[in-house]
Protein backbone atom coordinates (compact mmCIF):
# COMPACT_ATOMS: atom_id res chain seq x y z
CA UNK A 1 0.00 0.00 0.00
CA UNK A 2 2.81 2.36 0.97
CA UNK A 3 4.45 1.63 -2.35
CA UNK A 4 1.25 2.45 -4.22
CA UNK A 5 0.88 5.73 -2.32
CA UNK A 6 4.50 6.54 -3.05
CA UNK A 7 3.99 5.86 -6.75
CA UNK A 8 0.78 7.88 -6.73
CA UNK A 9 2.58 10.79 -5.08
CA UNK A 10 5.34 10.59 -7.65
CA UNK A 11 2.78 10.47 -10.46
CA UNK A 12 1.03 13.52 -9.04
CA UNK A 13 4.35 15.32 -8.70
CA UNK A 14 5.17 14.48 -12.30
CA UNK A 15 1.74 15.64 -13.48
CA UNK A 16 2.10 18.86 -11.50
CA UNK A 17 5.62 19.42 -12.78
CA UNK A 18 4.47 18.91 -16.35
CA UNK A 19 1.49 21.18 -15.84
CA UNK A 20 3.71 23.91 -14.46
CA UNK A 21 6.18 23.55 -17.27
CA UNK A 22 9.29 25.70 -17.37
CA UNK A 23 7.73 28.78 -15.79
CA UNK A 24 10.06 28.56 -12.80
CA UNK A 25 12.87 29.79 -15.03
CA UNK A 26 12.10 33.45 -15.46
CA UNK A 27 15.28 34.53 -17.14
CA UNK A 28 16.15 32.05 -19.87
CA UNK A 29 14.78 29.43 -22.19
CA UNK A 30 14.19 26.11 -20.45
CA UNK A 31 14.64 24.17 -23.68
CA UNK A 32 17.60 22.26 -22.22
CA UNK A 33 15.41 20.48 -19.66
CA UNK A 34 13.20 17.48 -20.34
CA UNK A 35 9.97 18.56 -18.68
CA UNK A 36 8.36 15.21 -19.44
CA UNK A 37 10.82 13.36 -17.22
CA UNK A 38 11.20 13.49 -13.46
CA UNK A 39 14.29 11.96 -11.89
CA UNK A 40 14.33 11.11 -8.19
CA UNK A 41 17.71 10.67 -6.46
CA UNK A 42 19.05 10.50 -2.94
CA UNK A 43 21.86 13.06 -2.71
CA UNK A 44 24.13 14.89 -0.31
CA UNK A 45 23.99 18.68 -0.44
CA UNK A 46 27.28 20.39 -1.22
CA UNK A 47 26.07 23.99 -1.43
CA UNK A 48 23.03 26.16 -2.04
CA UNK A 49 23.96 29.14 -4.21
CA UNK A 50 21.33 31.64 -3.04
CA UNK A 51 21.78 34.05 -5.94
CA UNK A 52 19.94 35.77 -8.76
CA UNK A 53 18.80 35.14 -11.37
CA UNK A 54 18.46 31.55 -10.13
CA UNK A 55 19.38 29.56 -7.08
CA UNK A 56 21.57 26.52 -7.69
CA UNK A 57 21.55 23.49 -5.46
CA UNK A 58 24.88 21.72 -5.81
CA UNK A 59 24.53 18.09 -4.80
CA UNK A 60 26.64 14.95 -4.88
CA UNK A 61 25.12 11.77 -6.21
CA UNK A 62 26.83 8.55 -5.09
CA UNK A 63 26.13 5.68 -7.45
CA UNK A 64 27.94 2.49 -6.53
CA UNK A 65 30.79 4.44 -5.01
CA UNK A 66 31.14 6.79 -7.95
CA UNK A 67 30.45 10.33 -6.74
CA UNK A 68 29.30 12.96 -9.21
CA UNK A 69 28.39 16.61 -8.58
CA UNK A 70 25.10 17.75 -10.09
CA UNK A 71 23.75 21.29 -10.50
CA UNK A 72 20.04 21.72 -9.90
CA UNK A 73 18.56 25.04 -10.98
CA UNK A 74 15.64 26.67 -9.19
CA UNK A 75 13.71 29.93 -9.36
CA UNK A 76 14.97 33.29 -8.17
CA UNK A 77 15.69 33.71 -4.45
CA UNK A 78 13.09 36.50 -4.57
CA UNK A 79 10.28 34.18 -5.62
CA UNK A 80 11.47 31.25 -3.55
CA UNK A 81 11.71 33.37 -0.39
CA UNK A 82 8.04 34.26 -0.86
CA UNK A 83 7.35 30.52 -1.05
CA UNK A 84 9.05 29.79 2.26
CA UNK A 85 12.61 29.09 1.19
CA UNK A 86 15.53 30.69 2.99
CA UNK A 87 19.24 30.91 2.21
CA UNK A 88 19.72 28.41 5.04
CA UNK A 89 17.12 25.93 3.81
CA UNK A 90 19.81 23.56 2.51
CA UNK A 91 23.08 23.12 4.38
CA UNK A 92 26.22 21.32 3.28
CA UNK A 93 25.97 17.70 4.34
CA UNK A 94 22.16 17.51 4.34
CA UNK A 95 20.99 14.20 2.94
CA UNK A 96 17.89 14.70 0.82
CA UNK A 97 15.88 13.01 -1.88
CA UNK A 98 15.53 15.40 -4.81
CA UNK A 99 13.23 15.41 -7.81
CA UNK A 100 14.20 17.27 -10.95
CA UNK A 101 13.70 17.51 -14.70
CA UNK A 102 16.97 16.25 -16.19
CA UNK A 103 18.90 17.86 -19.02
CA UNK A 104 17.89 16.47 -22.41
CA UNK A 105 21.53 15.79 -23.25
CA UNK A 106 22.15 13.75 -20.09
CA UNK A 107 24.63 16.16 -18.55
CA UNK A 108 24.88 16.51 -14.78
CA UNK A 109 22.24 19.19 -14.24
CA UNK A 110 18.51 19.58 -13.95
CA UNK A 111 15.56 21.79 -13.12
CA UNK A 112 14.74 21.47 -9.42
CA UNK A 113 11.22 20.32 -8.56
CA UNK A 114 11.30 19.40 -4.87
CA UNK A 115 13.22 17.77 -2.06
CA UNK A 116 12.60 15.67 1.04
CA UNK A 117 15.01 15.86 3.96
CA UNK A 118 16.10 12.48 5.31
CA UNK A 119 16.62 13.80 8.84
CA UNK A 120 13.06 14.91 9.55
CA UNK A 121 11.00 14.05 6.48
CA UNK A 122 10.23 17.70 5.76
CA UNK A 123 9.73 18.65 2.12
CA UNK A 124 10.30 21.78 0.09
CA UNK A 125 9.24 22.72 -3.41
CA UNK A 126 6.67 20.61 -5.21
CA UNK A 127 6.49 17.19 -3.57
CA UNK B 1 -46.52 65.04 24.57
CA UNK B 2 -43.05 66.33 24.70
CA UNK B 3 -41.64 62.93 24.03
CA UNK B 4 -43.96 62.47 21.11
CA UNK B 5 -43.10 65.90 19.79
CA UNK B 6 -39.41 65.13 20.12
CA UNK B 7 -39.94 61.86 18.38
CA UNK B 8 -41.89 63.60 15.67
CA UNK B 9 -39.18 66.22 15.32
CA UNK B 10 -36.51 63.58 15.22
CA UNK B 11 -38.39 61.58 12.64
CA UNK B 12 -38.74 64.72 10.57
CA UNK B 13 -35.11 65.68 11.02
CA UNK B 14 -33.45 63.17 8.66
CA UNK B 15 -35.09 64.62 5.62
CA UNK B 16 -33.64 68.04 6.43
CA UNK B 17 -30.44 66.64 7.87
CA UNK B 18 -29.89 64.32 4.96
CA UNK B 19 -29.84 67.28 2.60
CA UNK B 20 -27.38 69.13 4.82
CA UNK B 21 -25.31 66.00 5.43
CA UNK B 22 -25.35 65.16 1.76
CA UNK B 23 -24.15 68.62 0.85
CA UNK B 24 -21.48 68.44 3.55
CA UNK B 25 -20.37 65.02 2.36
CA UNK B 26 -20.15 66.31 -1.19
CA UNK B 27 -17.93 69.15 0.00
CA UNK B 28 -15.72 66.77 1.99
CA UNK B 29 -15.38 64.35 -0.92
CA UNK B 30 -14.70 67.20 -3.29
CA UNK B 31 -12.06 68.56 -0.93
CA UNK B 32 -10.42 65.19 -0.42
CA UNK B 33 -10.67 64.56 -4.12
CA UNK B 34 -8.79 67.67 -5.11
CA UNK B 35 -5.14 68.56 -4.96
CA UNK B 36 -3.80 71.57 -3.10
CA UNK B 37 -5.03 73.87 -5.87
CA UNK B 38 -8.41 72.16 -5.87
CA UNK B 39 -8.13 71.22 -9.51
CA UNK B 40 -7.11 67.58 -9.65
CA UNK B 41 -9.11 64.54 -8.52
CA UNK B 42 -7.51 62.25 -5.97
CA UNK B 43 -5.16 59.68 -7.42
CA UNK B 44 -6.08 56.03 -6.97
CA UNK B 45 -4.30 53.88 -4.42
CA UNK B 46 -2.44 51.10 -6.20
CA UNK B 47 0.01 50.50 -3.37
CA UNK B 48 1.12 47.02 -2.40
CA UNK B 49 2.74 44.15 -4.23
CA UNK B 50 1.10 42.57 -7.28
CA UNK B 51 1.79 39.50 -9.38
CA UNK B 52 0.71 38.84 -12.95
CA UNK B 53 -2.11 36.36 -13.23
CA UNK B 54 -1.16 33.23 -15.15
CA UNK B 55 1.94 32.23 -17.06
CA UNK B 56 4.01 34.35 -19.44
CA UNK B 57 2.12 33.68 -22.65
CA UNK B 58 1.45 37.26 -23.77
CA UNK B 59 -1.95 36.79 -25.44
CA UNK B 60 -3.60 34.11 -23.34
CA UNK B 61 -6.91 34.65 -25.15
CA UNK B 62 -5.52 33.23 -28.40
CA UNK B 63 -2.82 30.79 -27.32
CA UNK B 64 -2.90 27.31 -28.79
CA UNK B 65 -3.01 24.84 -27.23
CA UNK B 66 -5.03 26.69 -24.57
CA UNK B 67 -2.79 25.36 -21.78
CA UNK B 68 0.39 26.02 -23.76
CA UNK B 69 3.24 27.85 -22.11
CA UNK B 70 5.76 30.21 -23.60
CA UNK B 71 8.90 28.29 -24.50
CA UNK B 72 7.18 24.95 -25.02
CA UNK B 73 7.59 23.64 -28.56
CA UNK B 74 4.59 24.22 -30.82
CA UNK B 75 2.85 26.83 -28.67
CA UNK B 76 1.62 29.90 -30.53
CA UNK B 77 -0.71 32.86 -30.29
CA UNK B 78 -2.73 34.59 -33.00
CA UNK B 79 -1.79 38.25 -33.41
CA UNK B 80 -3.15 39.79 -36.64
CA UNK B 81 0.24 39.51 -38.34
CA UNK B 82 0.89 40.51 -41.91
CA UNK B 83 2.04 37.60 -44.07
CA UNK B 84 5.65 38.72 -43.75
CA UNK B 85 5.57 38.82 -39.96
CA UNK B 86 3.53 35.64 -39.70
CA UNK B 87 6.41 34.00 -41.60
CA UNK B 88 8.87 35.50 -39.10
CA UNK B 89 6.77 34.12 -36.23
CA UNK B 90 6.72 30.66 -37.79
CA UNK B 91 10.49 30.76 -38.18
CA UNK B 92 10.77 31.67 -34.50
CA UNK B 93 8.40 28.87 -33.52
CA UNK B 94 10.72 26.48 -35.36
CA UNK B 95 13.69 27.93 -33.48
CA UNK B 96 11.82 27.33 -30.20
CA UNK B 97 11.31 23.73 -31.31
CA UNK B 98 15.07 23.42 -31.92
CA UNK B 99 15.94 25.02 -28.58
CA UNK B 100 17.57 27.92 -30.43
CA UNK B 101 15.27 30.81 -29.62
CA UNK B 102 17.24 32.48 -26.85
CA UNK B 103 15.65 34.95 -24.49
CA UNK B 104 17.43 38.32 -24.94
CA UNK B 105 17.15 39.02 -21.21
CA UNK B 106 19.42 36.02 -20.51
CA UNK B 107 22.34 38.36 -21.10
CA UNK B 108 21.40 40.13 -17.85
CA UNK B 109 21.12 43.84 -18.53
CA UNK B 110 18.87 43.83 -21.58
CA UNK B 111 15.44 45.18 -20.63
CA UNK B 112 12.33 43.20 -21.44
CA UNK B 113 10.91 46.21 -23.28
CA UNK B 114 7.30 47.22 -23.84
CA UNK B 115 4.85 45.46 -24.07
CA UNK B 116 6.73 42.54 -22.55
CA UNK B 117 7.31 44.49 -19.34
CA UNK B 118 3.60 43.94 -18.66
CA UNK B 119 4.14 40.18 -19.02
CA UNK B 120 6.88 39.11 -16.63
CA UNK B 121 6.90 36.74 -13.66
CA UNK B 122 7.80 37.60 -10.06
CA UNK B 123 6.08 40.71 -8.67
CA UNK B 124 5.11 44.25 -9.62
CA UNK B 125 4.63 47.60 -7.93
CA UNK B 126 2.52 50.41 -9.40
CA UNK B 127 3.76 53.72 -8.02
CA UNK B 128 1.22 56.50 -8.60
CA UNK B 129 2.51 60.05 -8.19
CA UNK B 130 1.00 63.38 -9.27
CA UNK B 131 3.37 63.73 -12.24
CA UNK B 132 4.01 60.14 -13.30
CA UNK B 133 3.11 56.51 -12.78
CA UNK B 134 5.90 53.97 -12.52
CA UNK B 135 5.33 50.31 -13.30
CA UNK B 136 8.14 48.53 -11.48
CA UNK B 137 8.72 44.91 -12.37
CA UNK B 138 10.93 43.03 -9.92
CA UNK B 139 12.05 40.70 -12.68
CA UNK B 140 14.74 42.27 -14.80
CA UNK B 141 14.42 44.64 -13.02
CA UNK B 142 12.40 46.87 -15.33
CA UNK B 143 10.72 50.25 -14.93
CA UNK B 144 8.08 51.71 -17.23
CA UNK B 145 7.75 55.47 -16.77
CA UNK B 146 4.43 57.02 -17.73
CA UNK B 147 4.38 60.80 -17.48
CA UNK B 148 1.02 62.26 -16.46
CA UNK B 149 2.02 65.89 -15.97
CA UNK B 150 0.36 67.02 -19.16
CA UNK B 151 3.37 66.72 -21.43
CA UNK B 152 3.01 65.43 -24.95
CA UNK B 153 5.25 62.96 -26.73
CA UNK B 154 8.54 64.51 -27.83
CA UNK B 155 8.84 65.57 -31.46
CA UNK B 156 10.03 62.76 -33.71
CA UNK B 157 13.44 64.37 -34.14
CA UNK B 158 13.86 64.30 -30.35
CA UNK B 159 13.13 60.59 -30.07
CA UNK B 160 15.12 57.45 -30.69
CA UNK B 161 13.87 53.87 -30.41
CA UNK B 162 14.25 52.35 -26.97
CA UNK B 163 13.16 49.12 -25.28
CA UNK B 164 10.31 50.69 -23.31
CA UNK B 165 9.76 53.65 -25.63
CA UNK B 166 8.15 56.88 -24.44
CA UNK B 167 4.86 56.88 -22.55
CA UNK B 168 2.56 59.77 -21.68
CA UNK B 169 -0.89 59.49 -20.22
CA UNK B 170 -3.80 61.09 -18.45
CA UNK B 171 -6.35 60.04 -15.89
CA UNK B 172 -9.91 59.29 -16.95
CA UNK B 173 -11.46 58.92 -13.52
CA UNK B 174 -9.56 56.06 -11.89
CA UNK B 175 -8.25 54.75 -15.21
CA UNK B 176 -4.80 55.71 -16.45
CA UNK B 177 -4.85 55.92 -20.23
CA UNK B 178 -1.40 56.10 -21.76
CA UNK B 179 0.21 56.00 -25.14
CA UNK B 180 3.57 54.33 -25.81
CA UNK B 181 5.64 55.10 -28.90
CA UNK B 182 9.26 55.01 -30.09
CA UNK B 183 9.80 51.34 -29.40
CA UNK B 184 12.93 49.57 -30.52
CA UNK B 185 11.09 46.52 -31.82
CA UNK B 186 12.74 43.33 -32.95
CA UNK B 187 15.45 43.27 -35.58
CA UNK B 188 17.06 39.88 -35.10
CA UNK B 189 14.94 38.71 -32.19
CA UNK B 190 16.88 41.11 -29.97
CA UNK B 191 13.58 42.21 -28.41
CA UNK B 192 10.79 39.68 -28.02
CA UNK B 193 7.26 39.78 -26.64
CA UNK B 194 7.33 36.28 -25.24
CA UNK B 195 9.16 32.97 -25.59
CA UNK B 196 6.72 31.49 -28.10
CA UNK B 197 8.61 33.62 -30.63
CA UNK B 198 6.33 36.67 -30.68
CA UNK B 199 8.00 39.83 -31.96
CA UNK B 200 6.92 43.30 -33.05
CA UNK B 201 8.56 45.89 -35.27
CA UNK B 202 9.96 49.35 -34.58
CA UNK B 203 6.66 50.73 -35.89
CA UNK B 204 4.76 49.26 -32.95
CA UNK B 205 2.89 51.52 -30.55
CA UNK B 206 0.18 51.02 -27.98
CA UNK B 207 -2.62 52.63 -26.07
CA UNK B 208 -3.08 51.10 -22.63
CA UNK B 209 -5.89 51.49 -20.13
CA UNK B 210 -4.63 50.67 -16.64
CA UNK B 211 -7.12 50.50 -13.79
CA UNK B 212 -7.92 48.78 -10.55
CA UNK B 213 -10.97 46.69 -11.33
CA UNK B 214 -11.49 45.51 -7.75
CA UNK B 215 -9.72 45.40 -4.40
CA UNK B 216 -7.39 42.61 -5.51
CA UNK B 217 -6.98 43.19 -9.24
CA UNK B 218 -5.26 45.70 -11.50
CA UNK B 219 -5.95 45.32 -15.21
CA UNK B 220 -4.02 46.52 -18.26
CA UNK B 221 -5.96 46.60 -21.52
CA UNK B 222 -3.51 47.13 -24.35
CA UNK B 223 -4.38 48.02 -27.92
CA UNK B 224 -1.28 47.43 -30.00
CA UNK B 225 -0.78 48.77 -33.50
CA UNK B 226 2.14 48.09 -35.79
CA UNK B 227 2.09 49.44 -39.34
CA UNK B 228 4.79 46.95 -40.40
CA UNK B 229 3.89 43.78 -38.52
CA UNK B 230 0.13 43.87 -37.92
CA UNK B 231 -2.86 44.06 -40.26
CA UNK B 232 -5.07 45.52 -37.53
CA UNK B 233 -5.27 46.28 -33.84
CA UNK B 234 -4.12 43.60 -31.42
CA UNK B 235 -5.99 43.74 -28.12
CA UNK B 236 -4.40 42.03 -25.14
CA UNK B 237 -5.44 42.20 -21.49
CA UNK B 238 -3.17 41.36 -18.57
CA UNK B 239 -4.23 41.19 -14.94
CA UNK B 240 -2.24 41.54 -11.73
CA UNK B 241 -3.34 40.07 -8.43
CA UNK B 242 -2.63 41.73 -5.08
CA UNK B 243 -0.24 39.77 -2.88
CA UNK B 244 -0.69 39.40 0.88
CA UNK B 245 0.02 42.47 3.01
CA UNK B 246 3.65 42.60 4.04
CA UNK B 247 4.93 40.86 0.90
CA UNK B 248 8.37 42.08 -0.12
CA UNK B 249 9.79 42.85 -3.53
CA UNK B 250 13.55 42.34 -3.63
CA UNK B 251 16.60 43.25 -5.65
CA UNK B 252 16.92 41.18 -8.79
CA UNK B 253 20.57 41.42 -9.74
CA UNK B 254 20.57 39.25 -12.83
CA UNK B 255 24.32 39.34 -13.37
CA UNK B 256 25.04 38.15 -9.83
CA UNK B 257 25.39 34.50 -10.84
CA UNK B 258 24.24 34.03 -14.43
CA UNK B 259 25.01 30.41 -15.27
CA UNK B 260 22.95 30.43 -18.46
CA UNK B 261 24.76 32.40 -21.18
CA UNK B 262 23.86 32.05 -24.86
CA UNK B 263 26.31 30.55 -27.35
CA UNK B 264 26.72 31.92 -30.91
CA UNK B 265 24.25 29.37 -32.30
CA UNK B 266 21.49 30.72 -30.06
CA UNK B 267 21.59 27.80 -27.65
CA UNK B 268 21.22 28.61 -23.95
CA UNK B 269 24.08 26.97 -22.07
CA UNK B 270 24.16 25.62 -18.54
CA UNK B 271 27.38 26.33 -16.68
CA UNK B 272 28.75 24.26 -13.83
CA UNK B 273 29.93 25.80 -10.56
CA UNK B 274 33.38 26.18 -12.13
CA UNK B 275 31.95 28.35 -14.92
CA UNK B 276 32.48 25.75 -17.64
CA UNK B 277 29.55 24.50 -19.76
CA UNK B 278 27.98 21.27 -18.56
CA UNK B 279 26.22 20.79 -21.90
CA UNK B 280 27.29 17.77 -23.94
Amino acid sequence: MERIVKRLNLALAIAFAISLGPSVLAHHSAAMFDDAKVVEKKVTVKELQWTNPHVWLQVVIDENGKKTEWSLEGGSPNTLSRQGWRASTFKAGDVVTVRFNPMKDGSAAGQFIGAKFEADGKTIGRW
Amino acid sequence: MIIGSEVKSVTRLPSVASVIAGAALFCVVATIGADAQGTRPALPDWSGIWAMQGPTVFDRASVQPPTGRAGEPGVREAPPYTDEWEAKYRTNIDLVRQGKFPDPVSTCGTPHGFPRIMNVPDVYEFAVTPAAVYVIAENGPNVLRIYTDGRKHPASEDLWPTYNGASVGQWEGDTLVFSTISLKGSKDNDVIVDRTGLVLSDASRATTRLRRVDENTIEAQMVIEDAKALKGQWRVTKRYVKQPAGTWAWDYACAENNRNPIDPSGKTLTLGPDGKPLDK
